[in-house]
């Protein structure tokens, strides 16, 4: 079995479990199996777009120097780390091309990590799930572990930002993308497609600008619905949280009539590989996908023999 | 019509190189097209679209700048910085003026002044990156 050393990123760990629990479970199923690196730190969240601070940049090759080590322990490896978050992927991609370009940056920050005995050489490549998935195991073979084909579910792809954004960091057409919305079809679900796929969440502005991020999701979820989408399924553990907790609270002021759940991708795959239902950890979201996936057999239902 | 009579001294052009210092990006590579304001997400959020902060900072009308909420209402989703046809790193701008902002010892958000629950239920990736953008 190929294994991949795996980041997890701070969020996987906390109210993303259900992410990183399904992820692991189809990688195995997939004969690509996510290991989780040890000892890893925050990656930073978001990259920094300053020419001249170095400090945070530290903290992204730290992780990369330490998945290199932990590479040498994995099976069939190739010199790469995959992530599920895609903020942690371009977080880590950025940088990673940043200090291959640049030598001058690169010994500044070895010289940093020196406390630590680490050192960064430049030969590790970042990639997002989703890219071995499209390049490396394929949809067909995605489509050979369907058990339990996610029919009646009209799911709207939601990228977000960091999936495509920018140049150096993306893993699809920043314009016309469509790895989710194949990987979506291969799992027998119908797609719907939204014009705002990438509009972005109002991501961090949750924190102290909330009203942006409600009068943003409320664009993005009646964008989607208008064009008959039941759900939503996004790569981003940040959108997630917005998207879903934002409905919630929008459907108690009652702005939003009839909220609609939003699954990561890997949740998907879990249900149409038929894995145990429990490993999503449905209870972490605001907007419980159960009664609609009960509703369309997806879940619930005794196997027949 | 009445006229405002810019000044252009010392002072703006030390604004504008401190920008493009922290950017690393030619603030005169911009003709004002108005593509980065048009894609923009958060357009009509803004007291100042992005293009116009542009300008304001190509004649280096640093308190303008400074007095638009443009800046920290930018989410960084770098839709503008793909699409500019003159190939600037526009969110790395207000970045700039951002940081500008924030390494004049002055703090966006002040972590000790949101509430305990605020800090229970947001998850830390959103944490993380808001102080990341918004703290010096």
């Amino acid at each position: 079995m190929v294994q991949y050393s795996y980041f997890p990123g701070c969020n996987l760990k906390t109210n993303a479990k259900g992410f990183e629990e399904t992820a692991i479970a189809v990688s195995k199923k997939l004969d690509a199996e996510l290991v989780e690196m040890p000892n890893w730190n925050c990656c930073g969240t978001v990259h920094t777009l300053t020419s001249d601070n170095i400090m945070k940049r530290i903290a992204p090759i730290r992780v990369l120097s330490r998945s290199r080590k932990h590479i040498e322990t994995l099976e069939e490896s190739q010199n790469q780390i995959v992530t599920l978050c895609s903020m942690c992927n371009s977080t880590l991609k950025i940088v990673n091309n940043e200090v291959k370009k640049d030598q001058e940056i690169l010994d500044k920050i070895n010289y940093q990590l020196e406390e630590d005995e680490e050192t960064y050489e430049t030969d590790m490549e970042v990639k997002h799930f989703l890219e071995i998935l499209r390049d490396i195991i394929g949809y067909e073979k995605i489509s050979e572990k369907v058990v339990n084909p996610l029919e009646g579910l009209k799911i709207s792809p939601y990228y977000g930002c960091m999936l495509l954004h920018p140049e150096e960091a993306k893993i699809d057409d920043e314009e016309m993308p469509d790895v989710l919305e194949s990987l979506v079809e291969s799992l027998g679900a119908e797609l719907v497609m939204s014009p705002l796929f990438k509009f972005c969440c109002g991501s961090f502005h949750i924190v102290d600008q909330e009203d942006i991020v409600a009068s943003q999701v409320e664009k993005i979820v009646e964008a989607a619905k208008r064009r008959g989408a039941n759900a939503l399924v996004v790569a981003c553990p940040l959108c997630a949280y917005n998207i879903d907790q934002q409905q919630e609270a929008m459907a108690k002021n009652s702005v939003v009539k009839s909220p609609i759940p939003v699954f990561y991708f890997t949740q998907l795959m879990a249900i149409a590989m038929g894995e145990p239902v429990k490993i999503n950890h449905f209870n972490d979201h605001f907007i419980n996908p159960e009664p609609l996936l009960k509703e369309l057999g997806l879940i619930g239902r005794k196997k027949a023999k | 019509m009445s006229y405002e009579y810019l000044k252009f001294g010392k002072e703006e052009k030390d604004f504008i190189a401190k920008i493009e210092e922290i950017s690393g990006q030619n603030i005169y590579s911009c003709y004002q097209c108005g593509k980065c304001s048009a894609g923009c997400a958060f357009s009509d959020k803004m007291d100042r679209t992005v293009s116009q902060l542009i300008h304001l900072i190509q004649i280096g009308q640093k308190e303008k700048v400074l007095k638009a909420n443009t800046q920290w209402v930018c989410s960084s989703c770098l839709t503008c910085s793909v699409r500019c046809p003159r190939e600037i790193d526009v969110a790395a701008l207000m970045e700039a003026v951002r940081e500008y902002c924030l390494r004049e010892d002055y703090e966006k958000v002040i972590i000790s002044e949101i509430s305990k629950e605020a800090l229970d239920k947001l998850p830390n990736i959103a944490l993380v990156s808001n102080f990341r953008k918004k703290t010096g």
